[in-house]
């Protein structure tokens, strides 16, 4: 099968996805939503499995059973998609298996891979220990490999590449040892640097009066572990960056700590910032702020806007001038006992009263946070912003009062943790419907990412193994399928050969729904 | 949704508290990828070497001081068996002024590593943190909070209760009892109402948006499509969800150092 699609500049952020899902949003924009209407509302009653690919690998060191947190990217009939350590190729028709590529890891977190990148005809493909491995999309085979993070250090890589043009972005995670984070371009053919934005500024550069010292800095945080987005037309990239370190404890980090637990925006040609919003100053609560900062143009007080959306672990819906980061919505969507209201700049102010103690402060967040890495969508058709919101009580403890604490330096209880499907208005931060789940579970690291189409339709997961759809302007639920396991990624959706698809992964099983008789 | 369904997360909470109790230890190190664990014997050997000959320049607990930080080492973190901190502790690194240690026998540079091992484990595996002292309110002030809000409930079952759980145990066990680990998942009593007007009471074993089941008190199953039947599940921490939403940290202090009082 020949492979023709060069993903770079494709897709601008105003536009829907169109027929094919080639990257790990669909689209640039992290919308989630898709033009596709053969899947509506009007006949998702009829919606029936076509067939299920169950992923054969046991236990993962560390985690237990397989989790299929990828969103498969489709190409030309084609589905990519991930675990850690593994990749695989299916049919999209028929979910037969065309090739499995593994590795074998020599330490690095097994917690989650979110899926392929892809240039031309090759994929890329970020391993537990920091190896970024270019394969033939063909065959599975292996061109290079380059380490570009070292696991001994705590550093690992789960993350989808993102494919810009002749770039290849990729980011970090790990947060056990105290280490800076970064995030980096490579040429897709030789996987070499192009450049590399730090996490933390370095002593002099601006920034750097957020932190009181050199090694606090080095000890930085900050990492990139989930995908940004794009908007071709301002040439931004988008990203969200993880907690400081030491995660809990914050004694040797007085400040703000930029540009961890923010949003940035760099120049993808020069890896240079743009603008940076903090969405929790001084974070002493593992509020890694990397969930999708959301692009779309719509209105804003009457005005054609170009805005950026993020629902964040903190609790906080945000929503920014895209343009120049200037907050326009700061609004809480779950309990955000842990801040004092926001700044001028909309930034929230963190409570040193709500810090982790050792003897403990109750927070009014379950732990893993308010949302988590599942990706949420905004639907054009509703001006919706949707997100599946943990809610609940956590206790946070200081274990480490050295001056110079290390590692996590605390840690959080969760007491109970209750999650609901939310609907938030943009403009207002308000949230339309709600939707709280029956049954147990959620929140923490897992849960269903989000999709809507412009089949009148919002498919998620709830916590009792149930994959739904919904009518997302009222929150109806509109048809069910009970895969058994929890849906663990984002589902997506694609047309091929004039029939269209949804897909989603749910455990260690990959599930293709269509219309019978569309 | 019934409010009182929320009930049913009890479960789910209690499982992750014992997959989180599961992680303590050996299996945050299968997760963080950290290897074999350090040998406390070596470590505490090596500690009395260290202190004497190193930790001038790399600080007592070896992250830093006018010499590097030895606990985010590349080299360390890499090292199995002294096989890269023997040759550097036998040669130093004259040329950034760490003064060769030729005189060390094998095992002593052995102990120095695995002492070093034991510093990164104690900082990065964080199943083996531990919760301080977090006894630390006014009793007598807790004493007034539970007659106030809690003792209509509670009038006499707390007798002995600090006896059966850990300071840190006790604080989640009466935030949220669910969460209090020890005590397993209770089972959640369910009535179900039919559309002829019949109530059958069991116990839950499964709800969701769709489909409702349980086992009555004989032991027989029944499932139920959520549309066709009314489901009320009683709420019995209704008053811990609303105390939730009022306790400032001092309160859940003061409270605890009452409850730890009743022994």
């Amino acid at each position: 099968m020949k492979i023709r699609f060069f993903l770079g500049g494709f897709f601008t952020a105003t536009l829907a996805i169109a027929q094919d899902w080639p990257t790990y949003n669909g689209d640039f924009s992290g919308r989630r939503y898709s033009a596709l209407s053969q899947i509506n509302s009007s006949n998702v009653g009829s919606l029936a499995l076509q067939w299920m690919y169950r992923v054969n690998v046991g236990p993962l060191r560390g985690v237990g059973n397989a989790q299929i947190k990828s969103t498969p990217i489709e190409v030309n009939g084609i589905l990519y998609f991930t675990l850690p350590d593994h990749v695989w190729a299916v049919n999209a028709r028929t979910g037969e298996e065309l090739w499995h590529y593994s590795w074998v890891d020599h330490g690095g977190h097994l917690v989650g891979n979110r899926g392929v990148g892809m240039y031309g005809n090759w994929l890329y493909f970020l391993t537990p220990d920091g190896w970024f491995i270019s394969l033939n999309a063909k065959d599975g085979k292996e061109r290079w490999r380059k380490k570009v993070a070292d696991e001994k250090l705590q550093y690992f890589t789960t993350m989808a590449a993102m494919v810009i043009g002749k770039r290849v972005i990729i980011g970090v995670g790990g947060d056990a040892m105290d280490v800076p984070g970064y995030l980096e371009s490579r040429d897709p053919e030789t996987g070499d640097l192009q450049w590399r934005w730090n996490s933390e500024p370095r002593p002099g550069e601006p920034g750097s009066e957020t932190w009181p010292s050199k090694s606090s800095m080095e000890h930085g945080g900050g990492m990139t572990w989930l995908p940004g987005t794009y908007d071709p037309e301002l040439n931004l990239l988008y990203w969200g960056t993880g907690n400081p370190n030491p995660v809990y404890a914050g004694q040797s980090r007085k400040g703000d700590n930029l540009y961890t637990c923010s949003i940035v925006a760099l120049n993808p040609d020069t890896g240079k910032l743009v603008w940076y919003f903090q969405a929790s100053p001084h974070d002493t609560h593992d509020w890694d702020n990397v969930e999708t900062p959301v692009l779309f143009d719509a209105i804003f007080n009457g005005q054609p806007r170009k805005l950026l959306a993020q629902a964040a672990r903190n609790g906080y819906f945000f929503v920014l001038d895209r343009t120049n980061g200037k907050n326009l919505v700061s609004a809480g969507f779950t309990g955000v006992n842990w801040s004092k209201g926001v700044d001028q700049k909309g930034q929230p102010i963190p409570d040193v009263a709500k810090e982790p103690k050792e003897a403990g402060s109750l927070i009014d967040i379950p732990g893993g946070g308010g949302t988590n890495w599942p990706p949420p969508s905004f639907d054009p058709d509703t001006g919706l912003f949707y997100v599946n919101a943990n809610k609940g009580y956590s206790v946070t403890y200081l274990t480490d009062t050295d001056e110079k604490p290390e590692g996590y330096g605390g840690s959080g209880r969760t007491l109970f943790s209750q999650s609901a499907l939310e609907a938030i208005d943009y403009q207002t931060g308000k949230i339309r419907w709600s939707h709280e789940y029956q049954g147990a579970g959620g929140g923490g690291l897992g849960g269903a990412g989000i999709l809507t189409t412009a089949g009148k339709l919002l498919f998620t997961g709830d916590p009792a193994g149930n994959l739904i759809a919904y009518d997302p302007a009222t929150g109806k639920i509109l048809w069910h399928f009970r895969v058994g396991s929890n849906v663990s990624n984002g589902p997506m959706t694609f047309l091929l050969d004039g029939k269209q698809y949804l897909i989603v992964g749910a455990g260690d099983t990959l599930f293709a729904f269509a219309i019978l008789k569309p | 949704m019934d409010r009182v369904n929320r009930f049913v997360l009890l479960l789910a909470v209690f499982a992750m508290n014992v997959l989180a109790q599961g992680r303590g230890g050996q299996g945050t190190r299968d997760f963080l990828g950290l290897g074999a664990p350090p040998d406390p014997v070596a470590a505490e050997r090596g500690e009395k070497l260290y202190t004497p000959n190193c930790s001038f320049c790399h600080g007592l607990k070896a992250n830093g001081a006018e010499g590097p930080d030895l606990v985010r080492s590349p080299l360390v973190l890499h090292d199995e068996k002294a096989d890269l901190i023997g040759p550097l502790i036998l040669q130093g690194r004259p040329d950034k002024g760490m003064p060769a240690f030729a005189s060390m026998t094998a095992s002593q540079v052995s102990d120095i590593a695995q002492f070093l091992h034991m510093r990164v484990e104690l900082a990065v595996n964080r199943g083996l943190y531990k919760v301080q002292n977090i006894v630390v309110g006014d009793a007598k002030a807790g004493e007034a909070y539970f007659n106030a809000h809690c003792k209509t409930c509670h009038a006499s079952d707390l007798a002995h209760v600090a006896t059966k759980f850990a300071p840190v145990d006790l604080q989640a066990a009466f935030l949220w009892p669910a969460s209090g680990r020890g005590r397993g998942a209770r089972s959640t009593k369910a009535t179900i109402t039919l559309s002829t007007g019949e109530k059958l009471t069991g116990t839950l074993k499964r709800i969701d948006d769709f489909d409702v089941s349980m086992v009555d008190a004989d032991g027989e199953y029944h499932s139920w499509p959520r549309d066709r039947v009314k489901v009320e599940i009683p709420d019995p921490l209704v008053g811990h969800r609303e105390l939730l939403a009022k306790y400032t940290d001092e309160d859940m202090h003061n409270l605890l150092s009452y409850l730890v009082t009743l022994k």
